[in-house]
């Protein structure tokens, strides 16, 4: 009875979109472990009592891709795309450095504070200018995020006066840097607020009207459901989820870049949607997807780098690990080995297995 | 529905009429002489590569307090929209058109200048190249190219990293964007000096020329290397900033433990070498109007100038040096 249940759990687990995900970030971790033995090992520092490892690197690098890989799997659930995400963090970022150094005291929490207000502010302001043109001009999410993509690196560049702008201030630099009970704060807020928004969509029935307006919108609209406002709200989070990943990816070197800040992190963020097992066609979302896809996609980045591989090879192997993740996913790849696997089976009786088992995956 | 139309219609004049206003606004914001007809002014069309960063704005600021009216220059500004090459050529191609004296040339892109070149000849007007050289290097197409040599600069780093340690160490490399011009000709500079000394390159990684993630190249370099690292060669400015961070949170000293060197000189990091964060900065000199003024006057005197001019760049090896320097640093 109770190895059935852990069959069936494991079963269970195996048929999540995201399991290939998990795959991928073991695999990978394996890789490393094979060049350096010590690769998992963590150690405290004996200084301030903090974790110190690789894997605490990995973590805290994927901070920043969890915030936008949730946004963007909201905004993806409704049959849109949010391609503005990166330029939100620029702006983000900017607007937070440009008020501390302008505030100047660096040991001021009052602040930090209203550096993170302030920033947060103007990221839902660009949210609200995409939630309006999607919602209620009626541009298509693309186009309308695209403009909103090249129009934030502008307005971030106007806000620093085209300078990468550094500043000072410690309670800032605590939130990427710092650590609580010997772990990174920045992953501990990353997942309190994955947690605070899946509990939030899931619990309620907003994660349910998100994904009926990516499924049908007019249905969704004779069911009694008011898509403009829902997609208006979806979009702000999303873009305040990408300004809180622009502090926390400034906050590590508290300078920003407003050229290189948050560059291409909308790739990222879409890639993490769809190694979760989102589908671009919208109508689905699933949180944990996007948190296993932002993990992998960190875990991606710090492997590149621990095993040398060379800069201009770089694109390369990242490529190759999501295309082979890919394909593992494809219900269609997977059930070419199915059926090769018990050709003999198949001959004697025609194939009623194989069709049952597809049936189980699309009702899962 | 047709009064829709014609309402869109007029809406859509309207910011086209807009957009061009505010295009000709950009272009006359830049022109720092277009109102001045007067005849005994040299007209002088410089191509440039616009918005890129803080070196290159320090750079054509000071291309364009140079050529001034005062001096008898007309400076007409093109900067390239987006380091879009079409952009370039086509304003390359009206300065030809329009007659201007002389044509200053930073070009965004190495290769596809001969045919634009060729014509600028055609019509006697001298071509000089600032900064940025062409592919191939036909020298008969232009006058001179002025530029600092980053492969002289990396040299020279090298040489310093050499004799700083003579008894050898470890040292990772953060570099620019692979494939990039720059990262080649400083990673050639570089090797040339450290070939035969003891340094052993450990890892050499692109950090995109950010700071983010070259504290984040370099925070993982450490772990797979344990530490023992005693040198980092960052390619810019900005990416040794973020090094030295990772350098102080892996429980190291940036300075004692571990040597930065970084090229470009601007004043972050001319400030953090005051502070001892980091070890060796070279600079990479923005600064050389008054050189181009001359080489200018000489090629409208038709006199002989050298094919390739380069510009002086300074080295600061010290705190004191980096201090010295930092009241009047212009970038």
């Amino acid at each position: 009875m109770s190895t059935d249940a852990r069959w069936s759990w494991l079963r269970e687990l195996i048929r999540k979109p995201f399991f290939w995900g998990l795959i991928a970030i073991v695999a990978l971790l394996a890789l490393n472990v094979l060049k350096d033995p010590n690769y998992l090992a963590l150690s405290i520092n004996p200084v301030n009592g903090n974790l110190v490892g690789n894997v605490v690197d990995i973590l805290r690098a994927s901070a920043p891709i969890l915030m936008i890989a949730v946004g963007m799997s909201l905004v993806i659930a409704t049959g849109g795309i949010d391609l503005s995400v990166g330029s939100v963090m620029a702006v983000s970022g900017a607007v937070a450095m440009v008020f501390m150094k302008e505030a100047g005291e660096s040991g001021s929490l009052g602040a930090a504070l209203g550096a993170i207000g302030l920033a947060l502010l103007v990221s839902a302001v660009l949210g609200a200018v995409n939630g309006v043109l999607v919602a209620y001009v009626g541009l298509q999410p693309f186009i309308s995020t695209l403009i909103m993509m090249l129009a934030g690196r502008g307005i971030a560049k106007v806000i620093t006066e085209g300078q990468n702008t550094s500043a000072t201030n410690d309670p800032f630099r605590w939130i990427a840097n710092g650590f609580v009970i010997g772990l990174p704060v920045v992953f501990l807020l990353a997942i309190l607020i994955v947690l605070v928004v899946g509990f939030v969509v899931r619990r309620s029935a907003l994660g349910l009207m998100i994904e009926a307006i990516g499924i049908n919108p007019k249905a969704s609209r004779m069911a009694g459901i008011k898509p403009n406002g829902l997609l208006l709200t979806v979009y702000i989070l999303s873009a305040v989820l990408a300004g809180i990943a622009g502090i926390m990816s400034v906050g590590t070197v508290m300078t920003v870049d407003v050229s290189r800040t948050g560059y291409q992190m909308e790739l990222d963020a879409i890639l993490a949607v769809v190694i979760g097992g989102t589908s671009l066609a919208g109508g689905k979302f699933s949180i944990g997807g996007a948190v296993v896809g932002g993990l992998l996609i960190a875990t991606l980045d710090k492997t590149i780098v621990f095993l040398g591989i060379s800069s201009s090879a770089t694109p390369a192997f990242k490529a190759i690990v999501i295309v082979v993740l890919c394909l593992l996913q494809s219900e269609r790849v997977r059930s070419w080995f199915v059926q090769r696997r018990r050709p003999p089976q198949g001959r004697m009786t025609p194939s009623p297995a194989p069709v049952k088992q597809e049936n189980q995956e699309v009702t899962a | 529905m047709s009064v829709q139309r014609r309402f869109t219609k007029i809406l859509g004049l309207a910011a086209v009429g807009a957009l061009s206003i505010g295009l000709a606004a950009c272009s006359s914001g830049g022109d720092s002489g277009s109102g001045g007809g007067e005849g005994d002014l040299t007209t002088v069309g410089f191509v440039a590569v616009g918005p890129e960063g803080a070196w290159r704005e320090a750079n054509e600021t000071n291309i364009q307090d140079t050529f001034t009216k005062d001096a008898g220059f007309d400076l007409k500004y093109a900067p390239a929209t987006n380091l879009d090459q079409k952009s370039q050529i086509d304003a390359f191609t009206s300065f030809v058109d329009e007659g201007v004296d002389v044509i200053l040339l930073s070009a965004t892109e190495a290769s596809g200048w001969e045919d634009s070149l060729a014509r600028a000849q055609e019509a006697e007007i001298p071509v000089i190249l600032l900064d940025r050289g062409i592919e191939p290097e036909d020298t008969s197409l232009y006058v001179t190219r002025i530029a600092p040599d980053n492969v002289e600069v990396a040299k020279e780093v090298g040489a310093w990293a050499a004799e700083q340690f003579p008894d050898g160490g470890n040292y990772i490399t953060l570099e620019g964007p692979a494939g990039v011009g720059v990262v080649n000709e400083r990673n050639e500079g570089w090797n040339e000096s450290v070939e035969g000394s003891k340094l052993v390159q450990v890892a050499a990684q692109t950090a995109n020329w950010s700071a983010e993630e070259g504290k984040s190249v370099t925070e993982t370099l450490l772990k797979a290397n344990g530490n023992n690292i005693q040198l980092i060669f960052a390619q810019n400015d900005e990416m040794g900033l973020g090094a030295a961070q990772a350098v102080e949170e892996a429980g190291l000293t940036p300075g004692v433990d571990v040597k930065i060197a970084t090229i470009d000189g601007t004043l972050a990091a001319m400030e953090a070498l005051a502070d001892g964060q980091l070890s060796y900065v070279h600079e990479y000199n923005p600064l050389f109007g008054e050189t181009a003024l001359e080489v200018v006057e000489k090629a409208l005197a038709a006199d002989s100038v050298e094919s390739y001019i380069i510009v002086p760049s300074e080295a600061f090896d010290s705190a004191e040096a980096a201090q010295a320097v930092l009241a009047d640093r212009k970038y």
